[in-house]
């Protein structure tokens, strides 16, 4: 946990080579066991972590040092919980109007229905907080810090299958094949640790105990970025970090000695062969090692005040919810991980929704009020970024069955709700408009390419500049052909 | 931490600018920075420019017009002329300046966007990419470029504007022109703004190998021309390697495998001069080149093994990887290889092994995702095949004009869409199905097989004849349609009896449908029995022959309850077509179906009596079934308990005939009205159709299908036949089941018609195209229908300027790290200058001279001198060179993540050399596919294999593209989801647990320390062994006692914890050797796991 002041170290990588006579990213070795070694170590130390970031960036001075995105894979149904449609309620059963639907696609699921019924949401809605803020029961505890979040309403995408619009969001393309927003970051703003990566993700357990839409790796790898740039996975079970602890037999000492003997014979080998990548190597192997006990300490909620752990509601000790992620997510943030990515399953209700949604809210509504509550107690807030949002949104027509107590919903890119809140945010804010239905943006549409434009305004980088020459172009997370803009109106 | 990496470049572009200050100090030309961009302002201050070089950029010139090419030859005499004697600054000015390497890149870099091939995006009428429209006058009446006058060209005045609103490129973009630049452009139009065909479009012309210095270093043609940069350079190469560092390397990068110690001695002891030759060619002859040669292959091909979308299921392409694997063993040439993979269904008739070549463009992610729009994903596969086509064989990112015209390269929207039509007319679905084989399929059956299957075949042929021929002699008259079904005295109809009906589609809900053959049964053989704690089911619909609901008629049911577990209720329901007739006993509020006192829930009173057979009744018109209704299914539902239900029908005195079996006519009513028919596709066609427009063939059909199988008067004599037939059909559909299969290319009888889809929407269809190549490649001879053999046979024609380049630039990279050309996927204006253009161009001429000879252009390179120097660098050379472009040095760097780990299990002894098959699930942790996967997909959950499946080398590995093997994406394996033609070299933390800790090498390292301490007696013998293994050389003093006392730090630290010994002998599922001390052994291990972690051990050094 080095956090140096100055994290946007000001050397150029050029400069460093050749200051420090060693690759690039090197840093200091445990023990300092050779000589040479360690005054490249000390004349590096200052500025140097597990790795820099890009020359001149940020662009700007950010307010967003990290960025924490907690993710409803699925779609939530905004009209049921954030954008709330009082009128609906009058016209319960009866159809969309076409003057609404405009004849606009719909998904295979629902195009083939004989009629398109209005579900009004079951939810009883109220005003939260100064800012007056609408939010159903489902979310009544993240209504409580609603002074602190903006509400972005109007946020809307192409896609209306689940893997291209996740794909979209995360990736700035439908396609398979580009980085994630996490590791733009890294590749960007570099790593602020030499213990942890850069970009750490969570995929906790759900409790709509359904068949939940997949996820992919490719939501939080590299694309054509450097693969250390990919998000590392925390997990639940097994090894927190994949391949983290030692095999059985083999101690801490066993360790520091194989890697003892293992350096020093690195070390011939860089004399013999002058290649600098060899101490990059040695130094990733020191790394490994500081990670096999920050890692440990990362996990161990021992220190956690009752205080604390009460904020994130009763699943907090239970590792895999998403309760624990989160915190596990404050913990990460403290220790300098540039992102942090929780993905929360199972948000796609195309039947039963009244069934399902209270499960889902439950999971996380707590925990997201505790996050937020517990970031501003420690004034990490105020540079700490926490989104919130799935891929689309639903439909205000019901698939299936309707009655007053159950419906479903299906697809809907045309307009959705997210919030985000902390550093570079207005808090208390509502943007954008739909119309009566939540069916369309009638003001202040935000593309999600906005929303990752955003995003990376908050954490001070111009989405125009964060490029990377790929196939010919300078690829970035916004997309080569997306007018991105951050939205002007959330920002403070 | 990263090598070779583009961010490094992309850096050095923005800070170009010392170079200058460079040149000044040295006072001479030399390679001052670490990147290209410097390297080519260095080459442009050199004056002594080499024959070859010069005829080269003459014919370069050739597509600018004469007047330049005169203009450029009298420069080129000029300068040649001044040679050295001119200071350097007044040398730099008059360098020439070369449009290809020094001014495109400018332009493309900071102009293009908006002034260059995109006529949607263009602006003030401007275009630099072409020299007509560059030269033209403006609106604003100025010109942008005089040639040989800067102060009258705009575009100087543009780009050093003081205004930044005025300046180009415009702020906003986020470009700037550095002064090296401006500079440039300037220099550029003093001589005469010569314009040149961007030159990876040109074909190459055989450049002769460049004279050099040293005379006796050069092996072969490669070296000169390296050599003849490297004294440009005023470097020296570096001495050949020694020959365990060349054998190693050479042995990795031809088989993926280090050499055994026996081997290394035996090239050790071969004095002859060839002895390195000889070694090479044997190499190429090992199949475990093919195996090492493919991976590189499979990840241009997207190879993976599942569907890569959304549910991400298994499916079946394994067979094409064993075919890439078995081209290269067989060293298939390219052109067929190219021939094959593209277009290998439409050769004349086709070979098995072509077919499933024709796999490459089924490689590419498919769909079935819930909701997803046909026409969306047909538009997606077809783009993906035809960017993949083009990056593969062309190195042009075509898929950047799939919504416009192309930014910097003369591709325009509607030439991609012209490419595109050779991909968009498969027989395949938008919707995969998520099946392990979406259809185009072909079969594999292996000759024994084969040979079966046509047994079979005969078999069930005769059979059908027989059946053929007894329908033939059937007199068959359709009954009148006005028939009224016959009264007959009033009694049970059986309609339920040890099974459903026929044709009844049978379900449960609750545990398993469960029939007992003894006990508590009624009547027949068996009945239903079932227990549960809440709402539980036995049902059915779909019955061929319906119930005939008559007046008074009444259902019937045999029910038994438990009278130790009783219900709280249960049910009877009546299928018509809906659920809505239920009648019930016991607890009303129980089985939640239905409203109360309604027909949909009608209450029938208490629950029988308990511990007897009990006859349930209900009157059919009180559930709602009035007279002339059709029942097809029942439910026979309950609330908790045991009950056991047994014989149901109806008590009528309608005859219930089946009418089907009388009618033809009511027959195909019946069947077209079930949802899943049974009948064999043709008859569900014919079906479909209306009646007039049937065929008399489908007329045919129908009629000997209802008479072979349903027609009730010759049921007895036919029902013999038809046992006959099923009983020789079962065996042949079971071997055709199981056979191997594979998927393939085919094309739609009828082209898919092709559009240029504005805006790359899939359904803003505009004008049509048909198949065709961009207009500034050479054109494309058509064998009449212009398809995708066409096409391949295109690429690999010898005019064709991209595919021998792009393709030898590949093998470059395999062997030297970094290709010729830097960006091996872009050979477009964006694309890097070539570090070597003329050995480029005669590697690519070479390669078409031998023929597309793969195993002789590989052994070319790596009999190269270039190939076979020392890594070893000096601080000098590393400054000068870090990227080691010049190749003053041999290559260096890590090995992939398959060679990492097949190393691991080689010279443990684990790896198992078998070939080919279907991919393995060796060790992985767990939770990796769970953390990702939609519950139902049939690679939700991760199954690991045992045995021998553990040891493969990792080629064979299941590849999962959502979650693909930790073990190798942790070592920038690519997840196989779109094409990869370089993959990136990070060096992570995350590596080095994987090697540490990954059980995989944690028992790899036992099984080496047992080969350690199976060598020798002593310690000495077995560490140096050891080291041998892994290095393929010699310790030195020092690293011998480095190992010496690591070895007996770990024995004593064992020895005092023979517990902690155990526990990690016992890692891995293979036995331990119990003959062995577990304590040694487990010293060993570290010492083991230590030395398959040394930098030299990841390297190829």
């Amino acid at each position: 946990m080095n956090f140096a002041p100055d994290h946007f170290h000001p050397l150029s990588r050029r400069h460093f080579f050749k200051a420090a006579g060693v690759g690039v990213g090197r840093i200091a070795l445990a023990g300092l066991m050779f000589p040479e070694l360690a005054r490249a170590a000390t004349a590096a130390r200052t500025s140097v972590k597990a790795h820099p970031g890009l020359p001149g960036l940020p662009h700007f001075a950010s307010k967003a040092k990290r960025l924490i995105y907690l993710f409803m894979n699925g779609g939530p149904s905004q009209m049921d919980l954030l954008d709330y449609k009082p009128g609906l309620e009058k016209i319960y059963d009866s159809d969309l109007p076409d003057s609404i639907r405009m004849g606009q696609r719909l998904t295979t699921m629902t195009s083939g229905q004989s009629r398109f019924p209005i579900a009004p949401s079951k939810y009883q809605f109220k005003r939260y907080g100064q800012s007056g803020i609408w939010f159903s029961d489902l979310l009544q505890h993240t209504a409580k810090v609603a002074d602190d979040l903006a509400v972005i309403k109007s946020v809307h995408t192409e896609a209306i299958n689940h893997d291209p619009a996740v794909t979209y969001i995360q990736t700035g393309n439908q396609i398979p094949g580009k980085p994630s927003l996490g590791s733009w970051l890294s590749y960007g703003l570099g790593s602020e640790c030499d213990n942890l990566p850069a970009f750490v993700v969570m995929t906790p357990s759900w409790s709509a105990k359904r068949d939940a839409q997949a996820l992919y790796q490719r939501l939080w790898e590299a694309g054509f970025l450097p693969t250390k740039h990919a998000g590392v996975a925390l997990r639940a079970r097994g090894d927190p970090v994949l391949y983290l602890n030692d095999p059985p037999g083999v101690d801490k000492a066993a360790r520091r000695d194989m890697l003892d003997a293992l350096a020093k014979l690195n070390t011939t080998s860089f004399k013999r062969l002058g290649d600098p990548e060899i101490n990059t190597r040695i130094a990733q192997y020191e790394m490994a090692f500081r990670m096999q006990s920050s890692v440990p300490e990362l996990t161990d909620l021992a220190g956690e005040s009752k205080a604390t752990l009460d904020l994130y509601g009763p699943e907090v000790t239970t590792p895999g919810t998403f309760s624990h992620s989160a915190l596990l997510a404050r913990r990460l943030a403290e220790r300098g991980v540039r992102s942090i990515e929780i993905f929360h399953r199972e948000w796609d209700h195309h039947g039963d929704l009244p069934r399902d949604l209270p499960l889902q809210c439950r999971d996380v509504d707590h925990a997201c009020y505790g996050l937020i509550t517990d970031l501003k107690n420690r004034g990490m807030l105020d540079e700490t970024l926490v989104v919130w949002g799935g891929e689309f949104g639903r439909t205000v027509y019901c698939q299936g069955k309707l009655s007053k107590e159950n419906y479903g919903r299906d697809h809907h890119p045309r307009c959705f709700t997210m919030w985000m809140a902390g550093a570079g945010i207005k808090g208390g804010t509502v943007y954008g408009e739909t119309d009566d239905f939540s069916y369309n943006v009638v003001k202040d549409p935000v593309h999600i390419s906005d929303i990752n434009a955003t995003i990376l305004h908050c954490m001070g980088i111009d989405h125009r500049r964060l490029t990377f020459k790929f196939q010919g172009l300078e690829q970035r997370l916004t997309g080569v052909e997306q007018e991105a803009t951050p939205i002007e109106g959330i920002l403070a | 931490m990263l090598r070779g990496c583009p961010e490094r470049l992309a850096m050095h572009l923005k800070e170009t600018g010392d170079w200058q200050r460079n040149t000044k100090d040295s006072g001479a030309a030399f390679l001052p920075g670490n990147s290209i961009e410097k390297r080519r302002a260095a080459d442009t201050l050199n004056p002594v420019l080499t024959n070859s070089r010069m005829i080269q950029m003459r014919r370069w010139a050739l597509a600018g017009n004469l007047t330049d090419l005169l203009r450029w030859a009298f420069v080129c005499a000029f300068l040649t002329g001044l040679s050295t004697r001119a200071p350097a600054a007044e040398a730099k000015a008059r360098a020439r300046v070369d449009f290809n390497r020094d001014i495109r890149p400018i332009l493309s870099d900071n102009c293009y966007a908006c002034h260059g091939p995109d006529s949607g995006k263009r602006k003030a009428g401007l275009r630099l990419d072409l020299k007509e429209a560059a030269l033209a006058k403006l609106k604003s009446d100025n010109f942008a470029i005089v040639p040989g006058d800067p102060a009258k060209s705009a575009l100087i005045a543009r780009i050093t504007n003081k205004d930044e609103d005025e300046r180009m490129p415009p702020l906003k973009t986020g470009k700037h022109l550095t002064d090296a630049q401006i500079d440039l452009l300037r220099r550029w139009i003093v001589q005469g703004a010569v314009w040149q065909g961007h030159w990876s479009f040109i074909k190459p012309e055989r450049p002769s190998p460049p004279a050099t210095t040293g005379k006796r270093w050069a092996r072969n043609p490669i070296d000169q021309f390296i050599l003849a940069r490297i004294e440009k350079e005023k470097l020296k190469p570096s001495p050949e390697a020694d020959r365990a560092t060349l054998i190693r390397r050479v042995a990795f990068d031809l088989t993926g495998l280090p050499p055994t110690p026996t081997e290394v001695d035996a090239f050790f002891a071969d004095k002859q001069p060839d002895a390195y030759e000889r070694l090479v060619d044997r190499l190429l002859q090992s199949p475990r080149f093919g195996e090492h040669e493919a991976r590189y292959w499979l990840d241009v091909a997207r190879y993976g093994d599942t569907h890569g979308l959304h549910l991400d299921n298994e499916r079946s392409l394994w067979p094409y990887r064993d075919w890439v694997v078995s081209a290269f063993n067989r060293n298939q040439p390219f052109d067929q290889f190219t021939i094959e993979q593209l277009a290998g269904d439409l050769v004349e008739s086709p070979t098995r092994e072509q077919k499933i070549a024709s796999g490459f463009n089924r490689c590419n992610v498919t769909s079935s995702e819930g909701g997803a729009i046909d026409d969306e994903f047909y538009m997606r596969y077809a783009v993906d095949r035809t960017e993949t086509t083009s990056v593969v064989w062309m190195g042009l990112t075509a898929g950047c004009a799939v919504c416009h015209d192309h930014k910097f390269d003369p591709i325009s929207q509607r030439e991609f869409y012209q490419l595109y039509a050779f991909f968009n007319s498969l027989t395949e679905k938008a919707m995969d199905g998520n099946a392990l084989l979406p259809p185009p399929i072909w079969k594999l059956p292996t000759p024994d097989q084969k040979e079966k299957l046509d047994r079979l075949n005969e078999t069930l042929a005769e059979r059908e004849r027989v059946v053929r021929d007894a329908v033939a002699k059937v007199d068959y008259a359709e009954p009148p349609a006005d028939r009224k079904p016959s009264e007959i005295e009033r009694g049970d109809f059986v309609w339920v009896e040890d099974d459903f009906p026929a044709g009844a589609k049978a379900e449960s809900s609750g545990a398993d449908r469960k029939w007992i053959g003894e006990g508590r049964i009624h009547s027949g053989k068996r009945a239903l029995t079932r227990t549960d704690k809440g709402l539980a089911q036995d049902f059915f619909t779909g019955a061929r022959q319906a119930l005939m609901i008559g007046k008074d008629d009444k259902l019937f049911a045999y029910v038994y309850l438990d009278p130790a577990d009783p219900p709280k209720a249960i049910m009877l329901q009546f299928h018509t077509s809906d659920w809505l007739n239920r009648a019930n006993w016991g607890d009303e509020d129980a089985i939640p179906f239905g409203d109360k006192g309604t027909t949909q829930k009608l209450l029938l009173g208490a629950l029988p009596a308990t511990g007897q057979w009990v006859r349930l009744e209900v009157d059919a018109e009180k559930v709602g079934l009035k007279p002339g209704a059709k029942v097809d299914g029942f439910a026979f539902t309950q609330f908790g308990g045991t009950v056991n239900w047994d014989k149901a029908g109806l008590m009528t005195a309608t005859a219930q005939e089946d009418l089907a079996g009388i009618s033809q006519i009511e027959w195909e009513k019946q069947e077209k009205a079930r949802e899943k028919k049974d009948v064999p596709k043709p008859v569900e066609e014919a079906l479909k159709a209306d009646d007039a427009k049937r065929t008399d063939e489908q007329k045919k059909l129908l009629r000997d299908h209802y008479i072979a199988n349903v027609y009730a008067p010759v049921r007895e004599p036919f029902s013999p036949l038809l046992k006959a037939r099923d009983e020789a059909k079962k065996p042949r559909d079971d071997l055709d089941n199981s056979l191997v299969a594979t998927m393939i290319m085919q094309e739609m009888e009828k082209p898919r018609p092709s559009f240029v889809m504005k805006r790359g929407q899939y359904d803003q269809p505009g004008d049509p195209v048909t198949p065709a190549v961009p207009a500034m490649l050479p054109p494309l001879k058509s064998s009449g229908t212009t398809n995708r053999l066409d096409l391949a046979r295109w690429l690999v024609s010898p005019d064709h300027p991209l595919t021998a380049r792009v393709t030898v630039n590949r093998f470059w990279q395999q062997f030297f790290g970094t290709g010729i050309v830097k960006s091996s996927g872009d050979f477009g204006a964006q694309g890097e200058w070539p570090s070597h253009p003329e050995l480029l161009d005669w590697l690519a001429t070479e390669f078409l001279h031998t023929d597309w000879d793969v195993k002789r252009m590989i052994r070319l390179m790596v009999t190269s001198a270039t190939y076979r120097q020392s890594s070893a660098v000096s601080e000098a050379l590393r400054q000068k060179d870090p990227e080691n472009r010049l190749l003053a040095r041999g290559p260096r760097f890590r090995l992939d993540a398959e060679v990492i780990r097949d190393n691991a299990l080689y010279v443990s002894g684990l790896l198992i050399e078998k070939m080919g098959g279907r991919g393995v699930r060796p060790y992985q942790p767990s939770g990796i596919w769970e953390a990702v996967g939609y519950t139902s997909s049939n690679t939700a959950k991760f199954e690991q294999d045992h045995g021998e499946a553990l040891y493969r080398r990792s080629l064979y590995t299941f590849w999962k593209r959502t979650a693909p093997p930790p073990y190798l994406t942790t070592f920038d394996a690519p997840s196989r989801e779109k094409y990869c033609t370089r993959r990136e070299r990070t060096d992570t933390p995350l590596q080095a647990l994987v090697t540490m800790n990954d059980p995989a090498y944690v028992e790899a390292a036992r099984h080496f320390s047992e080969r350690m301490i199976g060598h020798a007696k002593g310690a000495e013998d077995r560490l140096e062994f050891g080291f041998r293994l892994v290095t393929a050389r010699q310790p030195s003093s020092s690293e011998k006692a480095i190992l010496r006392e690591t070895l007996k730090k770990h024995l004593a630290r064992y020895q005092s914890n023979p517990d902690a010994a155990k526990k990690l002998v016992a890692v891995g599922e293979s036995p331990v050797n119990d003959k062995l001390d577990s304590t040694e052994l487990a010293a060993y291990t570290m010492v083991a796991s230590l030395l398959l972690n040394l930098d030299e051990t990841l390297n190829k050094n």
